[in-house]
C-alpha cells in the first residue's frame, strides 16, 4: 500500500501497541464469554449460568432476555469505560503530528492542509471503529453460537458507540490543534463525557434553579454540547428492542462534531507553523 | 530568466492576539536565486531566514508580496512536488524505520513509488545509513537523524532543495559529504538554498550568498565579491628612514617587516594615489595585494553596523 498519513496513523497505532492493546482486550472479552460462559437452558428458559467457573444467579428469564441484558450491560461498559480508554489512546495523535520539526515535514508537501488533518482524524477514528466492530461482532457471534440468540441490534449498536467516540474525538481534535497539548484535549472531552448525564437530566434539574437565567444557560448547554450519555443509553434501548427517539440527540451531537471539525480545519489551515 | 526561487516584496508580521505588539519578521524582501546554483542565506538569530523559507514552503503565510518557486507561484501547491526541504531539528515519526521514513515522505511529495524505493536505497547507501535501513528512527543518534533528514529532502528527485542548518549535528566527514552532495546537485542543474549560521560552511559551498538582518536583505552577491571588496589593499615597498617619516606625516598605517614597509590602504583610489606619490619619490613598488576578508569578518561588520 502507498504510504500516506491515514496509513501512517494506523502504523503508528500498531507500533506503539495502542491497536494491539484494544485488540487483546476485545479478544479477552470475546474469549472469556466463549470459553467460560455456560448456560443451562431448559425449554427456552434459562435455569442457570456459570461464568469463569462461578454460578451466576438469574431469575427465570427467557434466554433471549438474558442475552439481551448481557449485551446491553456490556454495551454500557464499553460505551463508558471503553470510550474513556479510546479517547486516552488517541489523544496524542494530533499533538505528535504538530510537534516542531514534524509538522514542517508534512506542510511542505503538495497536499492541502485540510487533507492532512482529515487523514489523521479518519485514521484515529478508523482504529477505534475497527476495534469496536471486532468486539461487538465477536461477542454477538459467540453468544449466538452458545445460546442460539442472534440479536442483530447488538452489532448495529456499534454504530452508536463509534458515533459517540467520533463526536468526542472531534473535541480532542480541535482542542489539541489549538493548544498542541494532548492532556488539554483529553480533559475537555472527558469533562463533556462526565457532565453529559447531568445535562441529560436538565428537565429534572432546572426547576431547582432560582433564576430563569440559570435555567436558560443550563438548557442551552444541553442543546449545545454532545449528548454522549444519551447516545450510549440509546445503545441499551436499541439492544433491548425498545423504541428509539434519538434524532435530536444524534442530530445536535453531529452538528457539534461537525462544528469542531470545521473549526479545527479552519484553525489548522490558517496557522503559521 | 526564470529563477529557481524568487521573493517579491515579501512581508511578514507576527502579532500576538492579546497585545498590540508586532514583530516585522520580513520587510519587503526581494530576493532571486538562479537555477543550478548553491545559494546561502546568512543572518543572526531572528533575522527572518527561517520565516522566509517557511513562507516559500507554505508552512507559514506571508502578509504581503509573493514567492515563486521554479517559475510558479506557491499558490499552486503542486509545485511543491519539485521541492525538497530539510527543516532545522527534524523530527520523524518514532514508529518508522529509516526506509519507511523515506518512502512515507517521498510518497507525500507525490513521487513515483518505484523511483522513490530506488532513490531511498541509493541515498541510504550514500549517506552511510544502509545498514540502519530497518532500524527505527527512535534509536538514531542526532547525526544519523540529520543524515536521514537530508536523504528525505532528496528522495523524490526535487529540482529545488531548501536546507535549514544542514550540517547541524554532523561530524566533519558528514559535513564534507553534505558539501560534496550540494555541489553535485548544483552541477546536475538543481538549486540548493542553504540557510546556516556556520559561515565557514557557507563560504565553502555557496556560489552566491545574501545576508539578512531584522527582516531585510542587507547584502548579496558572490562570496568573492563580498569578501574581496572589503579588505582594502596592502602595498609593500622597500623600507627607509625618510620614507618612514613621510608615511607618518601622511598618517598612513604601516608595519616594518624584514626591511619592507607593509602599508594598509582602505580602497583602490587611495592605493592608486599612494603609488603615484611613491613613484614620484622614486620609491619602487615591491607588490600590491588585494586583501580579502573572511566571510565571518564581513558578516560581523555588517551585522554590527547600525
Amino acid at each position: 500500500m502507498r504510504p500516506g498519513i491515514f496509513v501512517d496513523t494506523f502504523q503508528e497505532s500498531f507500533r506503539n501497541k495502542m491497536f494491539l492493546f484494544f485488540f487483546i482486550v476485545a479478544t479477552l472479552i470475546i474469549g472469556s464469554i466463549g470459553l467460560t460462559l455456560n448456560m443451562d437452558i431448559v425449554n427456552g428458559v434459562l435455569r442457570g449460568v456459570t461464568f469463569l467457573g462461578n454460578e451466576v444467579r438469574v431469575p427465570a428469564f427467557t434466554v433471549q432476555q438474558w442475552v439481551q441484558n448481557l449485551q446491553s450491560g456490556l454495551a454500557m461498559v464499553i460505551g463508558t469505560f471503553g470510550l474513556f480508554l479510546a479517547l486516552m489512546a488517541t489523544s496524542t495523535l494530533f499533538p505528535t503530528m504538530l510537534q516542531k520539526g514534524s509538522i514542517e515535514l508534512l506542510l511542505c508537501r503538495p497536499i492541502p492542509r485540510w487533507r492532512i488533518i482529515t487523514a489523521r482524524f479518519l485514521g484515529g477514528a478508523s482504529i477505534m471503529a475497527f476495534n469496536a466492530a471486532y468486539l461487538f461482532l465477536g461477542v454477538w457471534a459467540v453468544l449466538g453460537w452458545k445460546a442460539d440468540v442472534w440479536n442483530n441490534a447488538f452489532p448495529l449498536s456499534t454504530i452508536l458507540v463509534i458515533f459517540a467516540f467520533i463526536v468526542l474525538f472531534s473535541v480532542v481534535m480541535i482542542v489539541s490543534v489549538i493548544t498542541e497539548s494532548a492532556p488539554a484535549g483529553l480533559l475537555v472531552a472527558f469533562t463533556m463525557l462526565i457532565f453529559s448525564p447531568v445535562l441529560a437530566a436538565h428537565e429534572q434539574i432546572t426547576p431547582a434553579f432560582s433564576s430563569e437565567l440559570y435555567r436558560q444557560i443550563f438548557r442551552s448547554l444541553y442543546w449545545l454540547v454532545p449528548k454522549s450519555a444519551e447516545t450510549i443509553s440509546a445503545m441499551r434501548r436499541l439492544i433491548q428492542n425498545r423504541p428509539l427517539d434519538i434524532n435530536w440527540v444524534l442530530g445536535t451531537s453531529a452538528v457539534f462534531a461537525l462544528t469542531c471539525y470545521v473549526g479545527a480545519l479552519i484553525y489548522f489551515t490558517r496557522k503559521d507553523y | 530568466m526564470q529563477f529557481a526561487f524568487e521573493a517579491v516584496s515579501l512581508s511578514k508580521i507576527f502579532r500576538t492576539w492579546w497585545s498590540r505588539r508586532e514583530v516585522h519578521a520580513l520587510q519587503q524582501v526581494d530576493l532571486a536565486v538562479a537555477p543550478g546554483t548553491v545559494f546561502g542565506l546568512l543572518g543572526p538569530n531572528g533575522a527572518g531566514k527561517t520565516t522566509l523559507i517557511k513562507i516559500a514552503l507554505t508552512v507559514a503565510r506571508a502578509d504581503g508580496g509573493e514567492v515563486r518557486l521554479l517559475g510558479e507561484s506557491i499558490r499552486n501547491r503542486s509545485i511543491l512536488r519539485r521541492v525538497g526541504y530539510l527543516p532545522e531539528n527534524p523530527r520523524f515519526p518514532m514508529h518508522l524505520n529509516a526506509i519507511q521514513v523515506l518512502r512515507l515522505y517521498g510518497s507525500l511529495s507525490g513521487g513515483d513509488p518505484n523511483r522513490i524505493r530506488e532513490n531511498a536505497e541509493q541515498w541510504l547507501e550514500r549517506l552511510e545509513l544502509a545498514r540502519w535501513r530497518d532500524t527505527r528512527v527512535s534509536k538514531f543518534s542526532k547525526g544519523m537523524n540529520e543524515r536521514l533528514a537530508f536523504a528525505q529532502a532528496l528522495v523524490h528527485d526535487p529540482d529545488l532543495i531548501f536546507l535549514d542548518e544542514p550540517t547541524d549535528g554532523l561530524d566533519p566527514l558528514g559535513r564534507k559529504e553534505v558539501r560534496t552532495i550540494c555541489r553535485e546537485l548544483a552541477d546536475a542543474g538543481k538549486t540548493v538554498f542553504v540557510n546556516s549560521h556556520i559561515l565557514a560552511e557557507i563560504e565553502l559551498i555557496c556560489d552566491r550568498i545574501a545576508v539578512m538582518k531584522s527582516g531585510e536583505i542587507i547584502e548579496q552577491g558572490t562570496v568573492a565579491d563580498i569578501t574581496s571588496s572589503r579588505g582594502g589593499y596592502e602595498l609593500v615597498v622597500p623600507g627607509s628612514e625618510g620614507l618612514s617619516q613621510w608615511l607618518r606625516e601622511k598618517t598612513l598605517t604601516f608595519a616594518a617587516v624584514n626591511g619592507h614597509f607593509r602599508i594598509q590602504l582602505p580602497d583602490r583610489a587611495s592605493a592608486n594615489g599612494l603609488i603615484d606619490a611613491l613613484r614620484e619619490r622614486n620609491v619602487e613598488i615591491e607588490s600590491l595585494m588585494l586583501k580579502k576578508k573572511s566571510l565571518e569578518s564581513v558578516f560581523m561588520e555588517r551585522i554590527a553596523a547600525p
